[in-house]
């Protein structure tokens, strides 16, 4: 890595300001589709670039560049007119020297993973239920050297393994879509070509069975359901979008209010959001999940937050920035997608805690309603209070037991009304992959969500 | 380094296609936050892309430096790669040129190009002058400008050069308790007039002072022009080959009715003021005004030169190198009111919709979606705007939303009002689209 570039941008940048940082990244990837059984090529991508931020008489300004040029990068700098009018502070951290890197048990640059796709792909065609398969899958390493006018040398390597698969069943001219993602931060042994070829040709014979055997629920059967088991899948996107966005502290307080919104804790801090049963957790520095890292992009040791401690708001999602405004320290929560971007407030793996109960105990204790396994169409309001979650494989729950699949079962609550419905969660534990987005440009930032199943009643 | 050097090397490798970008842009974002200048982050690139094909076998590069080293490395490379990758079978090579391409001035502002990061504050500025004087509480917002440089060159006789500009401001004012967002964008500084798109936003906000709720059920909705282009820009990427072969809604529909017989849809890269206009594609081949939906029916799909060959006809200019892609939505129907005011009058139970975001298709292959309006929302009956639909308890969300299906929609399309303009929204970056404020019939309502 060129870092005596970033040190000579950090010494320039330091001499014109009150606190400077620099962040020179790295990164490599490859990656390749298959539609339909066309191979629609690959590609290979590799990049460098330098990110500075200079705080003087509390402005803020960013400048990126994939030039790494000293004389371009000092003009550059000698250019920056300090305009913003907000008053910005950074809160006082620890200076780390930390140097991290993610082992491969099998290295992600030997990897045939478009091999492994024709492989999957060849799999899927073998289904007759399914109709149309898209096959995505990427490969990436990112080395990062980050520095700051207080001393702070963190160097970081990690590598991420991702892929996306969409497939449609059909059947008697209905059809449904699923997608899954599967990877996660590491080597190539993430990426298990038997484990994804069980799940999803699993997934696509059951989605099958709700297309042909699956009843849709009347008007009055929909209001006679009281209690709705979820699956880590359905808990994982309601924790991340329900509490992980409105916990970001840059949404609390306005920064985000003409892009990604605000937030109901905005006058609701400390709120009851809700049963004891719910505790929620976002957590860095799980080893292999998608959204790790130990140190994020200002600087600062990541730790786990949690978000929700028996049904009641706590911490917030904090950068150095709504730290200083706080008047306390930064939780380790500013990532950026790129050098190119901004470091934001972001999730990393967000999730429901676990509780003590079987899947067959949930079951046993809705005794009636509706299991649902995993969700089609979601959407959320921009403060966070609204959430739809439309299952795609769902069934009825009768005496206990699992039966008749259900088509479109519709999760749709305010999120008080979602989370003071739980009752009993579950011990079971799953993290699901996502690409979150965020800001402007929009970052897309890797992360994970899940934790367990539980039980929803509702009044 | 001209793209052309880039072609001719990767050519005297041993590929059989080449096509290079060489692309050079300074980027200024500015976020308004609190009534504030919150943040500039100004972003320099100097790049080159190199798309290669080898016996059917394609693939996407970047050259890290412009510099005669990094392309030598970056070609070694590729070839290297290149014979890993399974050929695409069912691909047909890049266009031929030269092409003689069409006289459309797009507009360039030299100006804005000296100046990009200046260009945003003074925009900022203005805006939340302008907002605040008009009684707004708070003020969110962005301003985006950029100057930006492209030669591409293609082993098929394609030598281009294109420079652009384009400025965008996204303003979120605060009354009280009501919000309004609305975007302007266009390629010249002129085209963006921050006092004016202050006063729309304050009289949308300000036009209802009466708070109310809805029941559940169906509404006529009068979308203004950036949720109508949000909505409607899927129907473009529907009607890409690509989608056409995975699950689209248009699959076996050409030449049938799709919409209302007074609608029509374009697909456009030779607006004058399209951000995203270009009179060429990403392999050089010249570009058009494509009519999608022309008086309801169905004229064609997306294509670019490789599957125009698959399936014997004439690329649309919609390059995508592998897979087509939608440049911009132009949006016309016959039944055009002068303006809003005209198209509320013709509602008689409905519902004006001024932003939406998170639309999700519960099933692409059907185009069944819902998506959540956000900021103002107004009642509408007998023709007459009744009152603003208010937050449900708790919280700032009007707590509506919409559940719709695309081919349901393009036939339940009744009536416009006012020109398309150009609109975009922030859960569309880099799509834009020419759309007016559009009626649409029977729209489902669910409601906290």
């Amino acid at each position: 890595m060129q870092e005596s570039i970033a040190d000579f941008a950090l010494k320039l940048a330091e001499e014109k300001s009150d606190y400077a940082e620099v962040y020179l990244e790295e990164s490599t990837g490859r990656s390749f589709a298959v539609e339909q059984g066309y191979v629609n090529g690959g590609s290979y991508s590799k990049s460098t670039g330098l990110r500075v931020r200079l705080l003087k008489n509390s402005k803020l300004y960013t400048f990126s560049t994939n030039v790494l040029d000293k004389q371009k990068i000092a003009s550059a700098i000698s250019r920056i007119r300090f305009s913003a009018t907000f008053d910005y502070g950074l809160s006082e951290e620890r200076a780390w020297k930390a140097d991290y890197a993610v082992k491969e048990a099998k290295k992600i640059e030997d990897a045939d993973m478009l091999g492994d796709l024709i492989y999957l792909d060849g799999l899927l065609a073998k289904e007759k239920e399914i109709k149309y398969r898209s096959l995505y899958g990427v490969l990436s390493s990112m080395r990062s050297y980050y520095a700051n006018s207080q001393g702070s040398e963190i160097r970081a390597r990690i590598p991420y393994v991702n892929s996306f698969f969409r497939i449609v069943v059909g059947s008697g001219g209905e059809t449904r879509a699923r997608y899954r993602q599967f990877g996660g931060v590491g080597g190539y042994e993430l990426f298990n070509t038997e484990k994804i070829s069980d799940e999803l040709v699993e997934e696509a014979r059951s989605l099958s069975k709700v297309t042909q055997q699956g009843v849709s629920l009347s008007k009055s059967d929909l209001k006679k359901i009281k209690n709705v088991v979820i699956s880590s899948e359905i808990s994982g996107i309601a924790v991340h979008e329900s509490v992980g966005h409105p916990s970001e502290a840059d949404r609390v307080f306005g920064r985000e209010a003409a892009q990604a919104g605000t937030s109901y804790l905005a006058h609701n801090l400390g709120m009851r959001i809700g049963s004891e049963q719910v505790n929620i957790v976002d957590d860095p520095t799980i080893a292999h999940a998608f959204g790790f890292y130990l140190y994020d992009d200002e600087g600062v040791k990541a730790r786990p937050k949690k978000l929700v401690e028996k049904g009641v708001q706590k911490e917030l999602l904090l950068n150095r920035e709504y730290a200083y405004m706080l008047n306390a320290k930064s939780n380790g929560s500013a990532r950026s997608d790129s050098y190119s971007n901004e470091p934001i407030i972001r999730m990393s793996n967000t999730y429901l805690e676990k509780g003590d109960a079987s899947f067959e105990e949930l079951l046993a204790e809705a005794e009636t309603g509706i299991y649902v396994k995993s969700f089609t169409e979601w959407n959320i309001d921009d403060t966070r209070s609204f959430a739809r979650y439309q299952g795609n494989e769902a069934y009825l729950i009768k005496k206990g037991e699992l039966s008749t699949p259900i088509k479109n079962f519709v999760i749709e609550k305010t999120t008080s009304e979602f989370w003071s419905a739980v009752r009993l969660v579950g011990k079971d534990f799953k993290l699901w992959l996502g690409i979150c987005g965020k800001g402007e440009p929009e970052q897309g930032v890797p992360v994970t969500m899940g934790g367990s199943s539980a039980l929803l009643s509702f009044g | 380094m001209e793209a052309k050097y880039i072609v001719e090397k990767a050519m005297s490798a041993g590929f059989d296609e080449a096509v290079a970008s060489v692309f050079s842009s300074h980027r200024s974002y500015l976020k308004i936050a609190n009534s504030r200048i919150d943040s500039i982050v100004e972003k320099r690139v100097e790049s080159a892309q190199l798309y290669l094909a080898s016996k059917k076998r394609l693939l996407f590069t970047n050259i890290e430096k412009l510099d005669e080293e990094s392309v030598q490395k970056s070609i070694e490379n590729a070839k290297r790669l290149v014979s890993k990758i399974k050929p695409k079978e069912d691909y047909f090579g890049i266009a031929e040129g030269p092409f003689k391409y069409k006289r459309v001035k797009l507009a360039y502002d030299a100006e804005l190009a000296e100046d990009v990061s200046g260009a945003v504050s003074g925009i900022a500025q203005q805006s939340i002058s302008s907002e605040l004087e008009l009684g707004a509480s708070s003020l969110a917002g962005t301003v985006v400008a950029s100057a930006s440089e492209e030669q591409l060159a293609t082993s098929r006789n394609v030598s281009v050069e294109s420079k652009d500009t384009m400025v965008r401001l996204s303003l979120r004012p605060f009354f009280g308790s009501v919000s309004v967002q609305d975007v302007v964008a266009s390629r010249r500084l002129s085209g963006i007039n921050p006092e004016k798109l202050a006063e729309r936003t304050a009289d949308t906000a300000l036009s209802v002072r009466k708070f109310g709720r809805i029941e559940p059920g169906a509404y006529d909705v009068i979308y203004a022009p950036s949720p109508a282009g949000l909505i409607l820009s899927n129907v473009s990427a529907m009607a890409c080959m690509g989608s056409i072969e995975t699950g689209s809604p248009f699959i076996g529909k050409l030449g049938k009715q799709v919409a209302s017989n007074e609608l029509s849809v374009f697909d456009s890269a030779v607006e004058p003021d399209g951000v995203n206009s270009s009179v060429y594609d990403s392999e050089g081949y010249p570009t058009q005004r494509t009519a999608l939906i022309e008086n309801g029916i169905l004229k064609t799909y997306l294509h670019n030169h490789s599957t125009a060959e698959k399936y014997h006809t004439k690329s649309t200019g919609n390059a995508g190198l592998v897979e087509p892609v939608p440049n911009t939505l132009v949006l016309v129907h016959k039944n055009r009111k002068k303006d809003l005011n005209y198209l509320i009058g013709e509602v008689d139970k409905g519902v004006l919709v001024t932003n939406t975001w998170y639309l999700r298709f519960s099933n692409d292959v059907t185009g069944a979606f819902s998506t959540v309006p956000r900021d103002l929302a107004v009642y509408i009956e007998h023709g007459e705007p009744k009152f603003a639909i208010k937050p449900i308890a708790g919280t700032e969300a009007t707590g509506i939303r919409i559940s719709d299906n695309i081919p349901r929609m393009l036939k339940s399309i009744e009536a416009t009002a006012g020109n398309p303009v150009q609109s975009t929204s922030w859960d569309s970056e880099g799509t834009y689209y020419f759309t007016p404020y559009v009626l649409v019939k029977g729209v489902k309502f669910t409601v906290a």
